[in-house]
């Protein structure tokens, strides 16, 4: 099976899109503020092409900020990740991912990629199904609705970031059909382990699950502009205490 | 089949043809060790041949929890097969390894892989999920790597031009994407050039140490096996693996908001601290704690230079004379990316530099030794002596039969040497210390007898942390001040009220002289293989994190074990068990080893051990005494456990009980037909009584 989109490249009506154009530019425009609400064609390039009536996306209210020298590389997060989710464990359907290298030094053998819940979600302007979406049932977290999902893949293709923050992939559950999955911060978990559920107001599995506290959930938001709104320092006396530096 | 992947691979490197096994067809052994000797006994047909012998096979088996959440609990591998590195016997053995290695190969679709033959030239193993490649390595240039570089070198094979860190879809585009690399587990060197104290090494410091794997693979020509999964592990009740999850990291794990303790101990509760032991302390230069797959406390750590990622333990022990902690680190390294045994380099060298020191070995002397004796303490010394044995010749590319003779092991080497003549021979004075099986010595046995015995009735070096916090509380309490866990009363009722079925029996834990050879410390012996065989090796929980006997953090100190074990496995797979059954399983795993040791040529009297534990007395090497719990004038108290020595004619006493115990021939040590057909395993019986091995009741 191919994703729509190889179909569509094969037909000759292939478009250009935001990631690859970004790829290509090296331009990421970044429109950001605490708190503040951003209309999304500001900060759209040109390229892409997006519904008019999508044009205002208020943030999500929550976040996950992650500590990229804390993090002991367990994986334990992508396990939870996609057991909530999915019911299964299974390191390709996570919506974080931590990837590493042993043979590399500290800190540079380890990262944490989530998804950024960004003020200015490309990956929902361009989805073409609107089934990215900022749901406002919970508290305006960016969400896929696999119902509507055509796994076309332009999600992932918008995502500025490696790796892409989206995850499309076979989806048992609608006939092996590919579908877009992403982190909802446990919003629509069907596995959830607590009766409050997840979502900004609720549990987020990695955040509970990480034994060594690298993952931390927030409502305020974060800069927008690089990492260091997300990539923070966790640590603090009781791992210092442990040998680690402060570094 | 919740937790299994549900089909084995087969791979017949002779002929270079892939079966699958049917999972389902060994279910019944759950995973891991059981599996593998199950699979052993029905494969191997002559069960006494050579660990070189084409028709040895290796398995390499996963777990129900492989790849799950399951705390320290998902992440080992477990490897059988013959071994080399054993005398009089290369025994029918196994080695362990964490990392990632088991997780990947679930996620590719596999519960193992059974390696048979040989191939005609040096070959790799590419599994990317259903698509299993045997590959020649002279297309990669991969026989004559290091470790390291083979496992980069078919990183970079498999990702192609994908950028590390992005999506790879390495079976194609329908067959999933991942952003990690494959996970191998490669031979160096020294298990190309069969070595028999080669290791296989898998990322950077994971390694399957015992048992001499690496020459077997090189002896079959299996330089790596590479896999890389995008697939899913079915989990039976995901709601009841997270909390369970939930409630063991809660309950039994470190908080560092309440830390109880700062350093490393091989038990749950321990915080993340890298497990090294370096002679000259831990390096104080950034690093992180780095954990295998779903454990909640990375033994390991990764450093700001680099040196010395992910090595623990023994591997952190050898060359401890270095003249620095950085060359001791770099000697690590070294160990790893060549492949070889860290136990048996660690005691094997301080062995030759005392022979150097006593003048019987050297250039020109008695024993002639090409090692620079004057570079002793530099890195180039254990450059050398890891390349001598590795490349058996003098360590610098000349034929030199030192590095021949080494490569053997060591104590095959004294013996060639003629050290092992003799009253005075060095196993007898115990200058040459391996004293059981022709194994480098781990902890001292006469102290730790539930080590000591474990391994003379079995077939390795246990390796086996269960009890040694009974050792190393209350001996580093009295060495440095670290508060104790509890009385010495309180601790052994707290581990033994969970030694189902002989729970509540207190003397199991007397270490003391009296009852060193009793029926307690059988039973001591025979729980801990059981647990060890079924919840250890075969549904593979980390032996640094488990069992969890005591933990400061959990009720009255009590641990988790008993009630977590069967918590993770239930949920995981739909199963029932209950942590006894588990026992039980485990008796019968126990069982299958000894009937195949036994078709080996194991008998009653070979199990002896060397001879200076008879008759020299316990020691430590910083002059510190151990303690450990016993009854002392009827009092339950931390006694001193060094200075004696074991008994040669009530160690005989202790077998016979040992294997009454067993319901084995007390005269042979056989197993009996009753006892195996009691386990389901008549055709266990069959095959020895066709070979004359079969006990009589």
């Amino acid at each position: 099976m191919n994703y729509p989109k190889e179909r569509e490249k094969a037909n000759g009506n292939e478009k250009i899109s935001r990631r690859r154009f970004l790829k290509v530019t090296g331009t990421i425009i970044f429109v950001v503020g605490a708190g503040s609400y951003v209309p999304a064609k500001k900060s759209y390039s040109k390229p892409v092409t997006t519904d008019a009536h999508r044009d205002a996306i208020p943030p999500s209210n929550g976040y996950l900020l992650v500590d990229i020298r804390k993090c002991q590389g367990c994986t334990s997060c992508m396990l939870a990740c996609t057991l909530v989710h999915e019911g299964v464990e299974n390191p390709s359907l996570s919506r974080i991912q931590i990837i590493q290298n042993p043979f590399k030094s500290f800190p540079d053998d380890v990262t944490i990629e989530q998804c950024r819940q960004c003020v200015d979600p490309v990956c929902v302007q361009a989805c073409p199904a609107d089934a990215l979406q900022a749901n406002a049932k919970y508290g305006n977290v960016r969400m896929v609705d696999r119902t509507k999902c055509i796994g076309c893949g332009d999600c992932t293709e918008a995502c500025p970031y490696t790796p892409s923050r989206t995850v499309v992939a076979l989806d048992e559950n609608f006939n092996e059909d590919f579908k877009a999955r992403k982190c909802d911060l446990c919003a629509n978990t069907p596995y959830h382990w607590d009766v409050a559920g997840g979502g900004p107001d609720g549990k987020q599995a990695c955040v509970e699950v990480c034994p060594v506290g690298a993952i931390e959930f927030t409502k305020e938001i974060p800069a927008q502009k690089g990492d260091e709104g997300y990539k923070v320092n966790l640590r603090g006396t009781p791992w210092w205490g442990l040998g680690y530096t402060k570094g | 089949m919740s937790g299994y992947a549900g089909k084995i691979l087969r791979v017949n490197l002779t002929n270079r043809k892939i079966k699958t096994i049917a999972t389902k067809k060994y279910a019944k052994w759950v995973g891991g060790h059981g599996m593998g000797s199950a699979i052993f006994f029905d494969l191997v047909k002559d069960k006494s041949i050579d660990g070189f012998d084409p028709a040895n096979i290796v398995t390499l088996m996963t777990s129900p929890l492989s790849g799950t959440l399951t705390p320290a609990g998902a992440a080992r591998t477990e490897m059988q097969g013959i071994g080399v590195q054993s005398i009089p016997i290369g025994w029918f053995t196994r080695s362990n390894f964490g990392g990632r290695f088991s997780s990947m190969l679930k996620y590719a679709g596999w519960d193992g892989i059974v390696v048979e033959g040989r191939a005609d030239e040096p070959v790799w193993l590419d599994i990317r999920n259903d698509a299993v490649s045997v590959r020649n390595c002279r297309d990669l240039a991969l026989w004559g790597t290091d470790t390291w570089q083979c496992q980069q070198q078919i990183w970079k094979y498999v990702a192609g031009k994908q950028m590390f860190g992005d999506w790879l879809e390495p079976a194609g585009r329908d067959g999933g994407q991942t952003t990690q690399r494959p996970a191998v587990l490669a031979i160096g060197p020294a298990g190309e050039n069969l070595s028999r104290m080669a290791c296989l090494i898998h990322d950077a410091s994971s390694s399957a140490g015992q048992g001499g794997f690496g020459a077997v693979w090189g002896a079959k020509r299996l330089k790596a096996i590479s896999v890389i999964g995008t697939g899913s592990i079915r989990v039976h009740n995901p709601q009841a693996l997270m909390q369970a999850r939930l409630w063991q990291q809660k309950n039994y794990a470190f908080k560092l908001d309440n830390l109880k303790r700062k350093y490393m101990s091989v038990d749950f509760q321990s915080p993340p601290v890298p497990g090294t032991l370096y002679r000259r302390g831990k390096p104080w230069i950034g690093k992180r704690p780095q954990a295998c797959i779903g454990c909640h406390s990375g033994c390991r750590g990764r450093y700001a230079d680099g040196i010395g990622n992910e090595a623990t333990c023994f591997t952190t022990t050898f060359y401890p004379f270095a003249d620095s902690l950085g060359i001791q680190r770099q000697a690590c390294d070294l160990l790893n990316r060549n492949g070889l045994n860290a136990a048996e380099m660690l005691w094997g060298e301080l062995y030759i530099r005392d022979l150097n020191r006593a003048g019987i070995l050297g250039p020109g002397k008695e024993i002639d030794c090409p090692l620079n004796f004057g570079s002793y303490g530099q890195l180039a010394f254990a450059e050398q002596l890891v390349q001598a044995i590795t490349y058996r010749n003098d360590g610098r590319g000349n034929e030199h039969r030192f590095g021949d003779d080494l490569a053997e092991g060591f104590v095959r080497a004294a013996d060639k040497w003629g050290r092992l003549d003799g009253a005075h021979g060095d196993l007898q004075t115990g200058r040459l210390m391996f004293p059981i099986w022709g194994l480098p010595r781990h902890k001292e046995a006469r102290s730790q007898l539930d080590w000591a015995y474990g391994t003379i009735l079995g077939d390795r070096d246990i390796n086996e942390h269960g009890f040694d916090q009974l050792r190393s509380n209350p001996t580093y309490n009295k060495r440095w001040g670290i508060p104790l866990y509890g009385s010495a009363e309180e601790v052994v009722k707290i581990y033994t009220d969970k030694m189902v079925p002989f729970q509540g029996d207190r003397r199991m834990l007397d270490f003391s002289d009296a009852n060193m050879y009793s029926e307690h410390i059988a039973k001591l012996v025979t729980w801990h293989r059981y647990y060890s065989r079924f919840w250890k090796q075969s549904v593979q929980f980390c032996d640094w994190r488990w069992p969890d006997f005591l933990n400061l953090y959990g009720p009255g100190k009590v641990g988790s074990t008993g009630i977590a074990e069967p918590k993770f496995l239930n949920a995981v797979t739909g199963y029932n068990f209950s942590f006894l059954n588990g026992i039980e399983l485990g008796r019968k795993i126990w069982n299958l080893d000894h009937a195949i040791w036994t078709l080996q040529g194991r008998h009653r009297d070979m199990v002896q051990f060397a001879d200076y534990l008879y008759t020299q007395p316990s020691f430590t090497f910083d002059g510190h005494t151990e303690y450990m719990p016993g009854i002392e004038n009827g009092k339950w108290r931390y006694i001193k456990v060094l200075g004696r020595h074991f008994d040669k004619s009530k160690f005989e006493e202790f077998k016979t009980r040992f294997y009454r115990l067993q319901a084995w021939d007390t005269r042979s040590g056989y197993p009996t037909r009753k006892t195996l057909e009691s386990l389901d395993m008549g055709y266990v019986a069959d095959e020895l009584e066709k070979e004359g091995r079969l006990g009589r009741a």
